[in-house]
């Protein structure tokens, strides 16, 4: 005979029993398949999939292409051959995730497109991607406002990124819009291509800081360009703190870890964060939902958020660079 | 003395490349005076030098009719290398850039062993080492960017009777390497191997050993080039070097060395390199449009190599003995 305590604890039980009977009988396995290892965005972004993938319980099975789309291709075939459940993928660009995503359709297979969406396409898929335009416009927007408090001119300069990156531009254009209000107090007097790569960065920003000398307003379209600026600004005798005569106001994009270090350091302006732990949990969620058949939106956005010397403290705890910064111990990071 | 239309086309196809750069040089300096200031030339020589380094080493490589496409993960690997002994071994920073001459004398003499001793194509050999060195580069570093001590940074920003360091690192280089190639046995030698590998081993020559160094070169001026990247950067990003190669080849292609072995100069390759930049940098100066830059370097390079292939044709032209026929 149950006693009346027993009455909850069986019914929960029996819950538990029935939903274990709903759950397929075997573990999921997502393939998440990067196109590159390359920068710290990628490296916390795939950690963080990986994390959100273990607390599931779900298998993740690996796949970097080495910034080839062609080698992202046939790992997304292989992904398919092995029958995996839901793919995660991060693209190259927006025109090569296309055939990925018609080979998954062919298969029935989800895929979660994570942080660069594909170009239009009759395929079925879901995009999860920071809003880059508005992020990066609310950064510029910030470092105007600092600049307009000061009462002076800025000449201002952009560190564009591979402009075949739709994500690239959007931060450019975010910059330019930024700006256009501002005309009469800052100037863009040099925009220079990066095509994401450090060595670029830092003879196009030492070349336009020798015609440029009076430059005292910098975005970066990605944290990743940090060390090159740093290392042009230092050898023009202009890398100097918040307060400091001759601080130039500085930007960035991403939120990594020198970043961070930056803001604490009193270097940088602003930061626009891309919420890496966002979007890994959006992505999973998404491929799962699919995989049960439940609609989900095509695009999830992340919203985003700028990190300034205003917020720095209230807004750490959900920069991604933070974290790893404080886990390693790396809040002062070699300038 | 007057000068015949004979000696006037010989003299404009001789020196091409030079008018081809004074014609780049001439443009920027009318859209933007600053451009022809002498700190400009400066910066554009420091910005070129790794790439005009490397592109010596590939020099002598492509002289033989060979080619290194691991040039730029040699790069990476070295400062890969120097970057961990410094942070995480706490090594002086000489002995790091020592650490990274080594690994480039090491890939290099890899390279070499397997296309001299193996007979294995030289383009295989080094797509492969291109691998292994750019993976094991990321397993090193676990794909994270290091940030380096400013002693990195001092290397490259301090000037020497007001000349900056990477400037005369090139100068030593190139100015070794011409006397190499212009001076010494071994320097004949390597035209003989490009030109001809099957003549040159039947005049006594020792065509092993001869790529063996002409590999185990260019992997120590891939370690200097990124000795330099790494000194401008202070930093180790994981895509240090990516492309590199093409750079390189490209510089050493406008400098005048032919694909095909045989033909090629360590003062050409540098003039290659400082093409490139200086195109690059006049467009920074102009502050031209971003999506132009990928237009207007590839218009140049294939207007160099079209002028450079013309030139040779032409000059083989008039100076071909004209011998002529007795008719009966």
């Amino acid at each position: 005979m149950l006693r009346n305590w027993h009455l909850p604890f069986v019914v929960v039980l029996g819950f538990g029993l029935l939903s274990g009977c709903s759950e397929p009988s075997e573990q999921l396995r997502v393939g998440v398949a990067f196109e590159t290892l390359q920068t710290e965005y990628w490296v916390a972004s795939i950690e963080a999939i990986e994390a959100e993938l273990r607390r599931r319980n779900i298998e993740m099975i690996e796949a970097v292409a080495d910034n080839d789309a062609n080698r992202q291709l046939d790992q997304i075939h292989i992904l398919i051959a092995r029958g995996v459940d839901g793919i995660i993928v991060s693209p190259k660009d927006s025109m090569t995730v296309i055939p990925m995503i018609k080979a998954a359709n062919r298969a029935d297979i989800p895929i979660v497109i994570y942080n660069r969406p594909p170009a239009d396409n009759d395929g079925k898929s879901v995009t999860v991607v920071a809003d880059n335009y508005k992020i990066a416009r609310a950064t510029v927007e910030y470092m105007a406002e600092c600049a307009v408090k000061t009462g002076r001119k800025y000449k201002a300069m952009i560190l564009i990124g591979d402009l075949g990156d739709i994500n690239a531009i959007g931060r450019r254009d975010g910059f330019d819009d930024a700006l256009r209000p501002y005309s009469d107090t800052i100037e863009v007097v040099a925009r220079v291509p990066t095509e994401w790569s450090q060595d670029k960065a830092l003879s196009g920003v030492t070349n336009a800081l020798q015609v440029n000398p009076d430059i005292n307003f910098i975005f970066a379209s990605t944290d990743f360009l940090f060390p090159p600026l740093i290392s042009a600004l230092r050898t023009a005798g202009k890398y100097k703190k918040i307060g400091e005569e001759g601080h130039v106001l500085l930007g960035g994009f991403d939120g990594d870890p020198l970043a961070y270090s930056m803001l604490v350091e009193g270097y940088l302006d602003a930061d626009g964060v891309q919420d890496v732990y966002f979007d890994s949990a959006a992505s999973v969620d998404a491929v799962v939902r699919m995989h049960q058949n439940q609609i989900v939106e095509s695009i999830i956005r992340d919203p985003g958020f700028v990190i300034h010397q205003d917020n720095l403290e209230e807004k750490a705890g959900q920069m991604w660079g933070a974290q790893i910064a404080r886990s390693k111990d790396l809040t002062r990071l070699q300038l | 003395m007057r000068l015949s239309g004979w000696n006037v086309s010989n003299l404009g196809l001789t020196y091409a490349p030079v008018l081809l750069y004074a014609g780049v040089i001439g443009t920027f300096g009318i859209l933007s005076p600053s451009f022809l200031s002498t700190e400009n030339f400066l910066n554009i020589f420091v910005q070129c030098s790794a790439v005009a380094i490397v592109a010596i080493g590939m020099t002598f490589v492509l002289l033989t009719a060979g080619i290194d496409l691991s040039v730029g993960s040699i790069m990476f690997l070295c400062s890969a290398i120097a970057g961990t002994s410094v942070l995480h071994g706490e090594f002086p920073v000489a002995l790091a850039l020592l650490f990274m001459v080594i690994g480039g004398l090491f890939c290099g003499a890899v390279n070499g062993y397997f296309v001299a001793r193996k007979g294995m194509a030289p383009f295989i050999v080094t797509l492969s080492m291109l691998f292994v060195a750019r993976g094991s580069g990321l397993w090193i570093t676990q794909t994270r960017s290091m940030n380096l001590p400013d002693t990195f940074r001092q290397l490259a920003t301090t000037r020497l009777l007001g000349i900056p360091v990477p400037v005369l690192v090139l100068a030593v280089v190139v100015i070794t390497a011409h006397l190499i190639l212009t001076r010494t046995v071994f320097g004949r030698q390597l035209y003989a191997v490009g030109n001809n590998p099957h003549a040159a081993e039947r005049a006594g020559i020792d065509v092993p050993n001869t790529l063996m160094a002409v590999y185990i070169i260019s992997g120590a001026c891939a370690s200097i080039g990124g000795m330099i990247t790494l000194a401008q950067l202070a930093a180790v990003s994981p895509n240090l070097g990516q492309g590199r190669e093409l750079d390189v080849i490209a510089a050493a292609v406008l400098g005048g060395a032919s694909l095909f072995g045989g033909r090629g100069t360590a003062f050409g390759a540098v003039l290659g390199a400082v093409l490139v930049e200086t195109v690059r940098n006049g467009m920074n100066v102009i502050d031209a449009d971003p999506y132009v830059y990928p237009v207007i370097i590839g218009l140049i390079i294939f207007a160099a190599v079209l002028l450079d292939s013309t030139r040779h044709r032409q000059l083989a032209k008039l100076r071909r003995r004209k011998i002529r026929t007795e008719t009966s």
